[in-house]
Formats: structure tokens, C-alpha cells, sequence
């Protein structure tokens, strides 16, 4: 029992990552109602470029995780403009395409710039775990958990309180409308998918930080994860992709213990095929189907 | 105040908007009426930027807005509501309209930073007045998907009005309201050219527009066949054949 409890508290920390993952994929997604595939590589990309920070100014945790988000910022736009903006009037698949084309891109670039695959990367701490009774927690864990939480609230805020926020709720409900409202659609999109990729840095150095190393893989991963969570909690849904990234950590953290590494991933893929079978919107994707159709009817 | 050049639309073969000159004077409710189909919509969706025009020029204030995007119109002053009612539904009433303040009254007469910090206080009292303004004064909470008919078509006409233009295009505000409304709905467009604004209006109805307009123009197939007061229009023979294709009365009930 306890191990399991123990399991619960692992999982919701490392599904905290999974969350922050799925709330970039999200928020591209409800604003453009478009699929960012390359999502995850430039993540991995703005890694490479802390790494690279790391290596050569031995720079310390704060510079290297500035470095990381900047570089993933820099990459998400580059892969805005050529995949979003520039076929925004295509359909939608287009963009999905274009950006696993450069998600392959993204790939080739790091592994020739970077030959030796799996590169150092700073650990957040080396403090010792800390006990609370029969638990115990790593610091970096909680760490994680902390900066997740508070980026969560953080975008909660800019969402619900701004009026940039308004902007771009605005413009994931009714595209056409808030264009006739004055609102520069371009630069709401442009920020949204900034705002993602910000997201997405602070998360990949986060969980790089805690693997201590980055190979080019990790692109691959962190789609995999965002994706899959997003999918667990409803597309386009914030308090979905919260809930889906942590089921997804808490399952997975449970495998790990009961079942062993190896199997860590094939759950992972378990538990989407159950969600796709069963509920196949997520856990918030039908309220949001529905709403959709409401308004669509009332408004 | 807003001038149309020989304004055309084509799609494809089919002739939308057909040459079309038009100028509407500061301050004037100006009616443009015509059977369905004649181009009144497409003239407004022109005006404001929706799609590229095929020839001709619009003229905004001694200023060529003819290829100017919707939000660009939008900082020009000219705000828009629509023919079908096009709300943020999952926004609050009042959401709806502070996020529509996007006109450039403010950004001209203030910097960034006070926009930020003092300008809060201001929009909240222009949400307010709007608020008073559109009889939505207990609702400001309500989802806009939420509200009646009648209530969310006047939600559009204080959306419009919350970018602070200086010229209105309302399509067809009147459309599905029963008598009292469009008398409430005379009243408040009364107001608003007391208060200043110039008003295009798209309507059906032909006691709102006979009521209310300075002046009207008459399209059919894309061409204006006529324009002129109220009364001149009524009893134009032109325009008695485009709508009933019979010389009988015209302007009595729904064309």
C-alpha cells in the first residue's frame, strides 16, 4: 500500500512534465485547431542549444535553463512561420505534414552539428531525497512540480484575467468574428505559439535537467508524451491536458514499479487505445464537442 | 465620410457588386436597400475588408482603405455587426465587449504603459455605459451563448460600438425582432447619430429604414438604381419593379 501511495506521489510529479507538454500542444491547438508535430523537436533542439551554453561557458542552472527556453522560443517560431503562417489558408493536415517534415529538419540539423549523440546536461540539484515518514521525494521532483504548478496558474491568469488572454479565447472561438473585432489574428496566433514554446522549454529543461543528459531522441519523446496526454484529457481542452499528463505519469509510474522499465512505454500506448476505444473525445473532450455544437446552434 | 468608387466584386461569372458609386455624409443613417441577392452584404463585407475587391476604390475619411484588411478598417473607425449573430458564446457578456475595444481613440491619446495601468479603470466604464446602453445592464455575467434573441443581436450592436468607431455598418439588425424591438432598436440608432456616429444600414425591414435613414440607396444585381430620402425611394418606379415587379405600392411591411 504504501508502495503504491509512493507510486501516486511519483507519478503526479513526473506526469506534472507530461501536463506541461500537453499544455503547449493544447494551446497551439485550440488557437489554430492545428497539430504542431514538430512540438517536441524544437524542445529537444533548445536543449541542445542549453547543452551547448553548458559546455562551453560552463555556465550555471539558470543560464543554461534561460538558454534552453530562448532556444526552443527561437525554433517554435521558425516552425510557426513555415508550417502555420505560411499555408495558414491550406488545410489544416497541411500544416500536420509540413511540420513532420521539419520535425525530420530539426533532427538532421542536431545530429550534424552535434556527432557524439548524447551530450551532459546540468542536474537541477544534488541535494538528497527527503523523507516524510514511510515517503520520501527527490528534490528535483518536487522542484518540477512546483515550476508546474505555477507556470499552470501562470497561464491560468493570462488566459482569464488579461486581455491578451481574452484575445485568445476569442480567437480559438470564433476566428471570423474576432477578426471584425479589430483583433490581429496573425499576432494573437504568433504569441499563442510563443507562449507554447516558452512552456515547452521551461518543461524540456526541466526533464532534461532531471535525466542529466540529452540525445536527439528526446524530440521524439516529448511529442510523444504531450501528444498522448493531450489525447487522454481532450484536444484543445487546458484542464484536460493538466488531467491527461497526470494519469499518464501516474500509470506509468505504477508500471514501473509493478511491471519493470521496459514496460513504462507500451502502458503508456495501452492506456490511449483504452481512452480511444472507450472515449474517443478524452476526459474533456466531449464537454467541449458539445459546447462547440451549442454554440454553434445558439450563437 | 465613406465614398465608393465604381466598386465591383465578381465571383466568377456572376456579378456581386457591379460599379457601384456611393457616398455616404458624416453624421447621415444612410439605407441601402434591394431584393435578396441584389449585393448589399458583399458591398458591406467589401467595405470592410472580408475579401479582395475586383475593381474600383473605397475612400474612408480622404483615406484608401479598398485593400485594407478588417482589423486595419477596424483602427480606421469603422466597426461592423452581422447579419447572422456571430458572438463569442463561451465569453461573458462584458468579456464580449472588452475584448472587442480594439479601436485607436485610446492608443492615440495614451502610451502603452497607461494603457495598462490607468486604461483599466476607463474601459470598465465604457463596458458599463455600453452595457446601459444595449438594456444588458443585470446580464454582464450571463454567457453571451445564453442570451435571447433579441438580447444577443443588441450584445452586437454594443460589441461594435465598444471599438469606438466612427462609423457603423450594422446588416440587417433587424432581422427576426418583432415590432417593440425594432422600435427599441429606432430609438437607439437615434442616439447614436445624436451622439455623433455615422451609420451604414443593410436592412429589410421597411419601417426601421423608412423610419430612421437620411438617405437611401436601392441596389438590384449589383447596380444602384436608385437613391434618395425615404420618400423619394417610395415612390420611385424602378424601384416599386425591382421589388414587386408590378407597379404597385412599395414600402409597406417586409419587401
Amino acid at each position: 500500500m504504501i508502495d503504491f501511495v509512493q507510486n501516486c506521489f511519483d507519478g503526479v510529479m513526473l506526469g506534472s512534465s507530461y501536463a506541461l507538454l500537453a499544455i503547449g500542444f493544447t494551446l497551439i491547438f485550440g488557437v489554430m485547431r492545428r497539430l504542431n508535430l514538430s512540438y517536441g523537436p524544437s524542445i529537444m533542439l533548445g536543449a541542445f542549444v542549453g547543452t551547448l551554453v553548458f559546455l562551453e561557458f560552463r555556465a550555471g542552472g539558470l543560464a543554461v535553463a534561460a538558454a534552453t527556453v530562448v532556444g526552443a522560443v527561437l525554433v517554435g517560431i521558425y516552425v510557426e512561420r513555415l508550417c502555420f503562417w505560411a499555408i495558414r489558408q491550406g488545410a489544416a493536415v497541411a500544416s500536420m505534414v509540413s511540420s513532420f517534415a521539419i520535425w525530420m529538419q530539426l533532427e538532421e540539423v542536431v545530429t550534424i552539428a552535434f556527432p557524439d549523440r548524447t551530450y551532459p546536461f546540468p542536474p537541477l540539484t544534488r541535494t538528497e531525497p527527503m523523507d516524510f515518514g514511510p515517503f520520501f521525494f527527490k528534490v528535483e521532483n518536487l522542484i518540477m512540480f512546483a515550476c508546474a504548478v505555477a507556470l499552470t496558474l501562470g497561464l491560468h491568469l493570462l488566459l482569464y484575467r488579461t486581455r491578451f488572454g481574452l484575445r485568445i479565447r476569442a480567437v480559438a472561438e470564433n476566428p471570423d468574428a474576432a477578426r471584425y473585432m479589430g483583433i490581429n489574428i496573425a499576432a494573437v496566433t504568433f504569441l499563442a505559439f510563443a507562449c507554447a514554446s516558452a512552456i515547452g522549454g521551461i518543461a524540456g529543461y526541466l526533464i532534461v535537467a532531471q535525466d542529466g543528459q540529452i540525445t536527439p531522441l528526446f524530440g521524439l519523446w516529448a511529442t510523444f508524451k504531450g501528444l498522448i496526454a493531450m489525447m487522454l484529457g481532450g484536444m484543445g481542452s487546458i484542464p484536460g491536458a493538466i488531467l491527461g499528463g497526470l494519469l499518464l505519469g501516474v500509470v506509468e509510474a505504477q508500471n514501473i514499479w509493478y511491471l519493470g522499465t521496459e514496460y513504462r512505454d507500451l502502458c503508456a500506448y495501452a492506456l490511449l487505445f483504452v481512452f480511444l476505444v472507450f472515449r474517443p473525445g478524452g476526459m474533456f473532450g466531449h464537454t467541449l464537442a458539445e459546447r462547440e455544437r451549442l454554440a454553434l446552434r445558439r450563437v | 465620410m465613406l465614398a465608393l468608387k465604381s466598386l465591383s466584386k465578381h465571383f466568377g461569372g456572376v456579378r456581386a457588386v457591379d460599379g457601384l458609386d456611393m457616398e455616404v455624409g458624416k453624421g447621415e443613417i444612410f439605407g441601402l436597400i434591394g431584393p435578396n441577392g441584389s449585393g448589399k452584404s458583399t458591398t458591406v463585407n467589401l467595405i470592410c475588408g472580408v475579401f479582395p475587391v475586383t475593381a474600383g476604390e473605397i475612400r474612408f475619411e480622404d483615406r484608401d482603405i479598398t485593400r485594407a484588411a478588417p482589423h486595419v478598417c477596424l483602427a480606421a473607425g469603422i466597426a461592423r455587426t452581422f447579419q447572422n449573430i456571430r458572438l463569442f458564446g463561451h465569453l461573458s457578456v462584458w468579456q464580449n465587449l472588452w475584448v472587442a475595444q480594439n479601436g485607436m481613440a485610446d492608443r492615440r491619446t495614451s502610451g502603452f504603459l497607461h494603457r495598462w495601468f490607468a486604461g483599466s479603470g476607463r474601459a470598465r466604464a465604457d463596458v458599463e455605459r455600453l452595457l446601459e446602453f444595449a438594456g444588458l445592464g443585470g446580464k454582464a455575467e450571463e454567457l453571451a451563448a445564453n442570451l435571447s434573441f433579441g438580447e444577443q443581436r443588441r450584445l452586437e450592436l454594443a460589441r461594435a460600438l465598444a471599438a469606438k468607431p466612427t462609423m457603423l455598418l450594422l446588416d440587417e439588425p433587424a432581422a427576426g425582432m418583432n415590432m417593440e424591438e425594432v422600435a427599441q432598436l429606432r430609438e437607439r440608432l437615434m442616439a447614436l447619430r445624436d451622439d455623433g456616429k455615422t451609420i451604414l444600414l443593410v436592412e429589410h425591414v421597411m419601417e426601421l429604414v423608412m423610419g430612421v435613414t437620411d438617405r437611401i440607396a436601392v441596389l438590384n444585381f449589383g447596380q444602384k438604381i436608385a437613391e434618395g430620402t425615404p420618400e423619394e425611394i417610395q415612390n420611385d418606379p424602378l424601384v416599386r419593379e425591382a421589388y414587386l415587379g408590378a407597379p404597385q405600392s412599395a414600402g409597406d411591411g417586409h419587401a
